[in-house]
């Protein structure tokens, strides 16, 4: 498995909470982030990092984590599926 | 009252940091080592891999690669382990205020008053050790004990991701006594000589025997033998403490040899504490000069000025004048290191000479520095230096690499 690096558009509420809204994907597609279901501080021991870990749901109903380290954001891919 | 201190020490922390952000160095040997070209070659941390192959910390990078021909050297990544290290302490601080750091990867933590809270040290501990591992990454060993210096033996006991109690002199008085804190090398060979091995031995002397052996740490080491340092982790809020001294140095990535090289050095570790202490608001009184030749022989100079001032360019003319009066200009150095020391956050006033224009504080020169401060946080630090810095690229290149330049803060 590797980290791999995505850009993601998010809301920054009044209370200094991020929220991520979409996903960038590789061809520039968004992806909707139907709900942050758990936010909290993980270290990621498969591909490795260590920052706030957002469990989102996508549409249909899948289930992914995605990585807040140090101001940037990740998701932890298959080697072959990049 | 009495108290429960824990030592928490990150388990080889610059080589776990190394492995957390690239898993793929888990498994393999491989260790953090300074830079060879910048003749920082050895060996800063290793994982356990490159330690069951008998890699060991402080040794040469040709030593280690003897040893391990596979080795995989790694630049140590300062602002990686910073991040880390904050991001641990802010866990400790969800169970005390008392934290102490001991260098960036130990603390002390003082949780006597937060038992009654958590239900227990056991908890406590146990909490820690989960939690570093899961949240950030990292392993512990957690020493425990009603004292700091216990504490920290017992971290140094306890295996990684686990805890060490130590609580009576029983536990220990069969260990070396070179495994308590601050008996060096020379102590030991000391120590020996008068037929002190382990930490009973040194906890049946009496203070005064002690005393004789090794002078006033003599009287530490007894209280320490025997459990009863009775020194206070620090609370957050005395943390901070006003700092002491400000120093620079650095180890130059070729010798320094003759008058022109040692001036190039020294502007830019002046500019440097110079720069600190105008950030700072602070004034000094004594400046230092630190120097190391070939043969890794330091030589520490100071000079007392009459007055306080905040001045870099009277650090660099003090610096010079300890240089000129007292060393050889034709002798290579390897490091040359600067300080000022005698802090305040107050101009002395003192009456202006009327005929002698040295000593007395330069409004003009002041403005000076400011102004060139002003420069360098808006268009960043290489927007304005001084002509010499440019002489020698190689010799002054150090200004924006902290990993072989020194700055340091101390508080003692």
């Amino acid at each position: 498995m590797i980290r791999k690096y995505v850009d993601v558009i998010c809301l920054n509420d009044k209370g200094g909470n991020i929220k991520p809204l979409f996903l960038i994907w590789d061809e520039g597609k968004k992806v909707p982030i139907k709900k942050v279901k758990e936010i909290c501080p993980r270290a990621s021991l498969k591909v490795g990092g260590s920052g706030l870990r957002y469990t989102c749901v996508f549409e249909p109903n899948r289930i992914r984590h995605l990585y807040y380290d140090r101001s940037k954001w990740y998701v932890e891919m298959e080697d072959h599926v990049i | 009252m009495n108290r429960t201190i824990l030592h928490c020490d990150l388990n080889c922390f610059f080589a776990s940091a190394e492995m957390l952000y690239h898993p793929e160095f888990r498994n393999v040997p491989m260790a953090i080592a300074g830079d060879i070209k910048q003749r920082h070659g050895i060996i800063l941390a290793k994982n356990v891999p490159a330690k069951t192959r008998g890699v060991k910390t402080a040794e040469t990078i040709g030593e280690a690669l003897k040893k391990c021909p596979e080795l995989i050297l790694r630049s140590p990544d300062y602002e990686t382990y910073d991040y880390l290290s904050g991001k641990v302490r802010e866990l400790y601080y969800e169970y005390t205020d008392r934290i102490e750091p001991f260098g960036i990867d130990e603390c002390w933590l003082d949780i006597s008053e937060s038992i009654p809270y958590f239900g227990s040290w056991q908890y406590i501990v146990s909490s820690l050790l989960r939690r570093v591992k899961e949240e950030i990454g990292l392993t512990l060993s957690i020493g425990i004990s009603n004292n700091k210096v216990y504490a920290k033996l017992g971290s140094d006991i306890a295996k990684e991701d686990e805890f060490f109690r130590i609580d009576s002199l029983d536990d220990i008085g069969h260990l070396p006594v070179s495994s308590l804190l601050g008996v060096g090398e020379k102590s030991i060979d000391r120590l020996h000589s008068f037929g002190i091995h382990t930490i009973r031995d040194a906890a049946d002397s009496s203070p005064s025997y002690l005393e004789s052996v090794l002078g006033k740490y003599g009287i530490s080491l007894y209280l320490y033998a025997n459990g009863l340092d009775n020194s206070p982790v620090a609370r957050i809020d005395q943390a901070h403490e006003p700092v002491k001294s400000i120093s620079n140095s650095m180890t130059c990535s070729k010798d320094v040899c003759g008058l022109d090289d040692f001036k190039i050095v020294l502007t830019v570790l002046s500019e440097n504490v110079g720069r600190r202490l105008l950030n700072k608001g602070l004034y000094y009184k004594t400046v230092h000069l630190t120097l190391r030749d070939t043969h890794l022989k330091v030589r520490t100079l100071q000079k007392k000025l009459k007055e306080n001032t905040d001045l870099a360019k009277q650090i660099y003319d003090e610096a010079l004048s300890l240089f000129l009066e007292n060393c050889d200009i034709n002798l290579p150095y390897r490091s040359i290191g600067v300080a000022v020391s005698g802090l305040s956050d107050k101009k002395e006033e003192s009456q202006i000479d009327l005929f002698e224009k040295s000593g007395t504080y330069s409004l003009k020169q002041k403005k000076k520095e400011t102004a060139i401060e002003q420069i360098r946080r808006r268009f960043g630090k290489q927007a304005v230096c001084s002509l010499r810095v440019l002489e020698d690229s190689e010799l002054s290149s150090f200004v924006n690499k902290n990993m072989i330049f020194k700055e340091d803060e101390k508080q003692i």
